[in-house]
């Protein structure tokens, strides 16, 4: 019999699941950080603002790697459906603070999709996550590198503002 | 034409020749892109058949399924849908682009 399926997809379906799911969670980041932005921008923080107004295209952008990947395997790639965005935060600290907590939270999806890809023998999906793998690793550091900063420099007088004069460093 | 895999009320066949794949649903049956199909998999699986046993979410128990670009349209009861889950997960096992039988929808 002609393996038609086969012929037409180079994935398999749960890989393909995963992987729409992680389409949607990189939707979320990026709308989550253009949240992030707006506040930054309402309460004083432009450096900040222009931080987080970058990393959402950034998130964008992977996203749309993954999309493209789905449509290049002969997947069915979703557009995702985005809601429940927080637009309140206590402070810039608390703002970097759930950044990095949502970095994390990416991180650990991608390895669970490495994982179970490797476990289906979807040598193409595993190899394909390569690069987010090495992406994250550096995500995550830039926002630990960020919050050491804001912890040695600390948020009494004049602090906040240095705080985000030193957030450029950060933006390449 | 190949029969990929039979349920109790549908079946799924292979036309290697067309490039294409039909879905025998009883009243009506369906022809379909290898993307057509993956598209049905997604509304399938994404069906909460909780919702069925909830009379608030679910009043009827019937689901209105649009199917090749909205060209088809079924009404399937809840033994129906449980079927065509059934049909969907096995029938993608059987083309080899499943590694499991029980597969989750994004």
């Amino acid at each position: 019999m002609k393996d038609i399926a086969r012929q037409s997809m180079s994935i398999k379906v749960e890989s393909m699941d995963m992987l729409n799911a992680q389409i949607k969670m990189e939707a979320h980041a990026s709308a989550t950080y253009l949240a992030m932005a707006s506040w930054c921008e309402q309460n004083g923080f432009f450096t900040s603002a222009k931080f987080f107004f970058k990393q959402a295209e950034e998130e964008r952008e992977h996203m749309m790697k993954i999309f493209n990947f789905l449509v290049d395997t002969g997947g069915s790639p979703i557009s995702p459906e985005i809601t429940n965005i927080n637009h309140d935060y206590a402070s810039i600290v608390d703002v970097f603070e759930n950044t990095l907590e949502h970095e994390v939270k990416v991180t650990k999806s991608i390895h669970n999709i490495v994982k179970k890809a490797r476990d289906l023998g979807d040598i193409a999906t595993e190899r394909f996550l390569d690069w987010f793998v090495m992406e994250q690793v550096e995500e995550e550091n830039t926002i630990r590198d960020i919050l050491d900063m804001i912890a040695i420099t600390g948020t009494e007088g004049v602090g906040l503002q240095m705080i985000d004069n030193q957030v450029a460093k950060w933006i390449e | 034409m190949v029969e990929i895999y039979r349920s109790k009320y549908y079946s799924l066949h292979q036309a290697a020749n067309e490039r294409a794949f039909y879905l025998d649903l009883g009243q009506k049956t369906v022809r379909m892109s290898l993307c057509q199909l993956l598209s049905l998999r997604h509304k399938v699986l994404s069906i909460s058949i909780e919702t069925h046993f909830d009379s608030d979410l679910n009043k009827h128990g019937f689901e209105v399924l649009m199917l090749c670009n909205k060209e088809h349209l079924f009404i399937l009861n809840t033994l129906e849908i449980i079927d065509l889950k059934n049909l969907v997960e096995h029938g993608f096992v059987a083309l080899g682009l499943s590694a499991e039988k029980e597969t989750i929808a994004a």
